[in-house]
C-alpha cells in the first residue's frame, strides 16, 4: 500500500493560515521523491471554504474535520479529534507549519499516538529510502538531521519560510481535490479557553509622545508614582522612568528612557528624582526643553536641564499640577 | 557548592565532541589552533587514518570572541613566535615597545628609577589589544575548520562520577523568576571525550571542579588582583606608540598592593589601567576610585588633558603564582591560561603563558585523540609538558614573589631582593599565602587608623573630563545583558548583607565592583536598615565579588550567552 502524507493546514476564526502553503509544498517535493501520496486536512467548524481552498492545490484528497465543538481552538479538542482521525486514516507522515497553535497541541497530540515528533524543522533530505528532517542547533550555528524511529506516524512540523508558498502546485487543469467530510465530534472538552490574547503592542510609543513626564530614584516609593501620573494627565503626557524604576516593577520595562530602555525627543522632558547618570541622559538629551527637579544641586541632570528647580518634588510636584489645570481651565 | 538552580523537568539536547574548550581568550584559541594543526599534520602524514575537526568546539559567552578579552596589554613573543612563527606579519599589533620606565610616586611628585628593574624590561615585547588579537585569532580558528560558539555560556560541567563528561551550555530565554519564556531554548549537552577550561581569571566551570574535586589540596591559596582599565585617546604627541610607564606608590599606600600601566598605542590612543591587589585592608577600597586618583597624579593628568575616554573595563588577574597553580589535567578535564593561574606575577604578564599551555594542551589532547584514552592517565601529562617546557622555567624561580607582598609593599620589595639573589628560593623554598579577603579588617578596626587614604576609599565622583563616577565609567564599557533574566550572581544568604556584614564590613561589594552591580538600598519599612539590591545587567564579568567577598557567599555564574561588556580596543 502506498504510504501518505498528511498536511494539516491551519485556520484561525475561519481564515487560512498562509504559511499552511509552505507546508504544502514541502509535501508536494517530498510526495515525489518518496511517491507517497499528499493529502491534507482542515479541522473547524464551518470550513467548507476553507477545505474547498486547499483542495485547489494538488493533493490528492482533503479531509474537513467538522464539529460544532471544534468551533473555537483548544489543544483538547484538537486532540481528541485528531487522535481519532489519524488513527483511522493511518498516514505514515503528518507535517504541520510550526505555529503557535501547532507548538500548542502537537506535542501533546504525537504522545497520545506514541509518535515522534520532529519540531521546526527548516527542511528534509530522503536519502535511499532515509527519511531525515534538518533542524537548527545553536541558534542557527549548527544544523541537525534527524532520523525518524519506529513505524510512524512520524509527525513533522516546518518552520515558517522553510519551504515558499508561492510555489504551491495546484491541482492539474484546475481540478479540486475531493472534500471529505469527517465527523469530529469529540467526547467533552475539558479545556475551557479564555478569549484569545494578543500580547498588547507595545502601548505607548515614548518616542512619538510631546511631553513626557518621567521619574527616577528620588520617587522613592511605588506609590508615588501617582503624583508624577497626575502631573503628566494633567499636561496630556506621557509617564516615563529610569532603570532603577522599571527594575523594581514599579513601572513596565516600555516606559524605561535610557541606553537600555527607549530614546526620545519630546517637546518636553520633565525629569522628576533623576540624578542623571549618562545612561539615562543619553535616552533623553535630545528632547527640546528639559526642566528637572531634585533635591541635589550637584545632580548632573542639572548639566542638561534647560530649568533646573532645585527642591523637594512632593512638595513641587503636586502644585505645579494645581496650576496646569488652572491654567489649562 | 551553591549554583544556579536548574529548571526542572527540561531535557537538554545531547551532542557527541571529542574535545570542547571552554572560552575564546587567547588560550583557548592557541589551543583550538594548535589542535588544528597537529590533526592537520596528522592526516597529511597518515592519509589511513584520518582525524576529523569536526567535534572539536570552542564556547564563547561573548557576542564575540574577543567582547570580553581585557588586559593591558603586553605581548611576550616567545609563545606567538612557537605557534604561527609569521604572526608578526598578519597580527594586529599596536606597536613594538620602544622604551620602559618605571616611577615611583608620591602625592605629587614622580621618581624614575634609574634603571628599569629586569622583570619590567619590555624590550621586545609588544604593545597589543587583547580584544583585537583574540578577534584575530579567532579568525585563525575558524579558517582553520573549528567550529566557535559565541554567544553560548558553559554553564555547567556534566560529571559521571568523578570523570568530567562534557559541558552543559547556558538556557537561553528564562525570565527573572527562572521560568522559561516564549523564546525558551534548553541548553546543549556537549558529551565531550576531553573538556578544556579556558574561562579566564576565577572561571565559573573551573571553580566548580575546583569544589567538587578539592583541587586546592596542598596548594597555596590563589590570590588575585583587579584591573581597572581605561582607554584613551589623547591629543598628538602626547606619548609615542610603544612607550611603556609603570608606577608604584601613589594613589596606594603601603599597605594596599598594586600599581598602573600606561601603555603608548597606535593613532593617539594610551592603554591605561590600575591594578589593585585584592588582599587589601580597608573595605572601603574602591578599584575604580583608585585608577581615578591616578588620573589625577601629575604624571597621568598632563597626559590625558584634552583627551577623550573610549572604553572601560576591568577584570581580575590571578597572580598568586606557582605554588597556587591547581592540576592542571584529570579524568577528561585539563585547565589553561588564566583559570589554572599561568602567569608571572613579578613581570604581570601572562598572555604568553596562556598561549603556551594551551598549546601543550592541544598536545595533550591530541594524543588522547589518537589513543582513545583521556583518562586522568593520559590527560595528567599535560602537567608533565607544562614541567618539562619554559613556562616552568619562567614561574618557578618567581614561586614567592607575591607572597613577600602580604605584609605590604616594602617586606615586598625587600624579599623581592633576596628572591634574586637565591634564584626564587629565599628563605624557604615555598612560602605560604593567604587569600586575599582574609585579610580585610573589620570596619571599625580601620576607622580607628590613621588616615590620609580618602583617595582610595569610597565612590570618586568625578568631573566628567578626567575623572568619572562609576556609572559613567560603567557606560563606556558598552555592558548590555537581557534585564529580564535571573540574577547570576548567586547569593547564599542575603539576610547577612543588611546585617551582619553591615556591621562588620560596611558592605564591601559596593566599593570592589567596577560596576555598580551591588547597591544598598534603605528598606522603606524600617527606617536606617538597608538591603541588598542587585543591578546585574551592569555585570563586567570581572570576578571580583566572587573572589573579595569576606563571607564567600557569592558565586558568579554565566548570565546568558551573548551578554556583557564590549571591549572593542581593549
Amino acid at each position: 500500500m502506498a504510504e501518505t502524507i498528511l498536511v494539516l493546514a491551519e485556520q484561525r476564526e475561519g481564515k487560512l493560515n498562509r504559511v499552511s502553503f509552505e507546508t504544502l509544498t514541502g509535501a508536494q517535493f517530498l510526495g515525489k521523491q518518496t511517491g507517497w501520496t499528499v493529502e491534507a486536512a482542515v479541522i473547524g467548524s464551518n470550513i467548507a471554504q476553507i477545505a474547498a481552498e486547499v483542495a485547489k492545490t494538488a493533493v490528492a484528497k482533503v479531509y474537513a474535520l467538522e464539529s460544532p465543538a471544534l468551533a473555537q481552538y483548544t489543544p483538547d479538542g484538537f486532540v481528541a479529534a485528531l487522535k481519532k482521525f489519524i488513527e483511522g486514516n493511518k498516514p505514515k507522515l503528518v507535517l504541520l507549519p510550526h505555529t503557535y497553535q501547532v507548538r500548542d497541541f502537537a506535542p501533546k497530540l504525537a504522545a497520545a499516538l506514541g509518535a515522534v515528533l520532529v519540531s521546526d524543522a527548516v527542511g528534509y533530505k530522503y536519502e535511499g529510502g532515509k527519511l531525515l528532517f534538518t533542524r537548527q542547533m545553536f541558534q542557527g550555528k549548527f544544523a541537525a538531521d534527524v532520523s525518524l524511529a519506529g513505524d510512524g506516524p512520524w509527525f513533522a512540523s516546518f518552520q515558517t519560510g522553510a519551504f515558499r508558498g508561492d510555489q504551491v502546485e495546484s491541482g492539474s487543469d484546475g481540478a479540486a481535490a475531493p472534500v471529505e467530510q469527517v465527523d469530529a465530534s469529540t467526547g467533552e472538552i475539558r479545556t475551557r479557553p479564555e478569549a484569545p490574547f494578543r500580547e498588547a503592542k507595545q502601548a505607548v510609543d515614548l518616542s512619538q509622545a510631546e511631553i513626557i513626564v518621567s521619574v527616577g530614584r528620588g520617587i522613592k516609593e511605588q506609590k508615588n508614582i501617582e503624583i508624577a501620573k497626575a502631573l503628566a494627565d494633567a499636561l496630556g503626557g506621557e509617564i516615563a522612568a529610569s532603570r532603577p524604576i522599571c527594575d523594581a516593577g514599579w513601572l513596565p520595562m516600555e516606559r524605561q528612557v535610557g541606553s537600555s530602555g527607549q530614546t526620545v525627543s519630546p517637546k518636553l522632558y520633565l525629569a522628576l528624582g533623576i540624578s542623571g547618570a549618562i545612561q539615562h541622559l543619553v535616552g533623553m538629551k535630545g528632547s527640546r526643553n528639559i526642566i528637572a527637579i531634585n533635591k541635589d544641586a550637584e545632580a548632573p541632570i542639572f548639566e542638561i536641564a534647560d530649568v533646573a528647580v532645585v527642591g523637594n518634588l512632593f512638595e513641587i510636584v503636586p502644585a505645579l499640577t494645581e496650576e496646569v489645570k488652572k491654567v489649562k481651565g | 557548592m551553591i549554583f544556579r538552580t536548574p529548571l526542572e523537568g527540561i531535557e537538554h539536547p545531547e551532542m557527541e565532541a571529542d574535545v570542547v574548550i571552554v572560552g575564546g581568550g587567547p588560550a583557548g584559541m592557541a589551543c583550538a589552533l594548535r589542535l588544528s594543526q597537529l590533526i592537520d599534520a596528522h592526516n597529511a602524514a597518515r592519509p589511513e587514518t584520518q582525524l576529523s575537526k569536526e567535534n572539536i568546539y570552542v564556547l564563547e559567552k561573548g557576542r564575540e570572541i574577543g567582547q570580553h578579552c581585557l588586559s593591558g596589554a603586553l605581548l611576550d613573543p616567545r609563545s606567538m613566535n612557537e605557534l604561527l612563527p609569521e604572526w608578526q606579519k598578519e597580527a594586529p599589533i599596536e606597536a613594538e615597545v620602544l622604551r620602559d620606565s618605571v616611577y615611583y610616586l608620591t602625592k605629587k611628585g614622580a621618581f624614575k628609577a634609574p634603571v628599569t628593574p629586569p622583570p619590567m624590561q619590555d624590550h621586545g615585547n609588544f604593545v597589543i589589544s587583547i580584544n583585537r588579537f583574540a578577534k584575530w585569532l579567532g579568525s585563525k580558528v575558524e579558517a582553520a575548520g573549528i567550529t566557535i560558539f559565541s554567544g553560548f555560556a558553559g554553564s555547567e560541567l556534566l560529571f559521571e562520577d568523578e570523570r568530567v563528561a562534557g559541558v552543559r551550555t547556558d538556557d537561553k530565554g528564562v525570565d527573572r523568576t527562572n521560568q522559561p519564556k516564549a523564546n525558551f531554548e534548553p541548553g546543549y549537552d556537549l558529551k565531550s571525550k576531553v573538556t578544556i577550561l579556558a574561562e579566564g581569571s576565577r572561571g565559573s566551570l573551573t571553580k566548580q571542579l575546583t569544589e567538587r574535586l578539592g583541587l586546592t589540596r596542598d596548594r597555596n591559596p590563589m590570590t588575585y588582583g583587579v584591573g581597572v582599565k581605561e582607554l584613551w585617546e589623547v591629543p598628538a604627541g602626547r606619548i609615542q606608540p610603544g612607550e611603556v610607564i609603570y608606577t608604584m606608590g601613589y594613589p596606594l599606600t603601603t599597605k594596599e598592593y598594586g600599581g598602573a600601566w600606561i601603555y603608548g598605542g597606535r593613532d593617539n590612543t594610551v592603554s591605561l589601567g590600575f591594578v589593585t591587589g585584592l588582599d587589601y585592608p580597608d573595605p572601603r577600597t574602591d578599584p575604580q576610585h583608585v585608577l581615578q586618583s591616578f588620573k589625577q597624579h601629575p604624571l597621568a593628568a598632563k597626559l590625558l588633558e584634552g583627551g577623550k575616554i573610549v572604553r572601560y573595563g576591568a577584570k581580575t588577574m590571578p597572580y598568586g603564582g606557582w605554588w597556587s597553580m591547581p592540576p592542571l589535567g584529570g579524568e577528561g578535564w585539563m585547565i589553561v591560561g588564566d583559570s589554572a593561574g599561568f602567569l608571572n606575577s613579578q613581570r604581570l604578564k601572562g598572555i604568553h603563558l596562556a598561549i603556551k599551555s594551551g598549546m601543550l594542551a592541544a598536545e595533550t589532547a591530541f594524543e588522547a585523540l589518537i589513543s582513545g584514552d583521556s583518562s586522568a592517565r593520559q590527560l595528567g601529562r599535560f602537567q608533565r609538558k607544562v614541567d618539562a617546557s619554559w613556562i616552568k622555567q619562567e614561574l618557578y624561580p618567581v614561586r614567592n614573589f607575591h607572597q613577600g607582598f602580604e605584609h605590604g609593599f616594602l617586606g615586598g620589595m625587600l624579599n623581592a631582593g633576596l628572591l634574586m639573589a637565591t634564584g626564587g628560593h629565599g628563605l624557604r623554598n615555598r612560602y605560604p599565602a593567604h587569600p586575599g579577603y582574609e585579610r580585610m579588617m573589620p570596619i571599625w578596626d580601620v576607622m580607628g587608623q590613621p588616615g590620609g587614604r580618602d583617595q582610595l576609599l569610597g565612590w570618586a565622583k568625578g568631573d566628567g573630563k578626567l575623572t568619572f563616577d562609576k556609572l559613567t565609567d560603567l557606560y563606556y564599557s558598552g555592558t548590555r545583558h537581557e534585564e529580564d533574566q535571573p540574577s547570576h550572581l548567586i547569593i547564599q544568604d542575603t539576610d547577612l548583607c543588611g546585617n551582619r556584614c553591615t556591621r562588620e564590613y560596611g558592605n564591601p561589594c559596593q566599593f570592589f565592583c567596577p560596576a555598580n552591580v551591588y547597591e544598598m538600598e534603605e528598606v522603606p519599612e524600617e527606617p536606617g536598615k538597608k538591603r541588598l539590591h542587585l543591578n546585574p545587567s551592569n555585570c563586567v564579568h570581572c570576578k571580583t565579588c566572587d573572589i573579595m567577598d569576606p563571607y564567600q557567599i557569592i558565586t558568579w555564574v554565566p548570565p546568558e550567552g551573548g551578554g556583557g561588556p564590549n571591549y572593542d580596543g581593549m
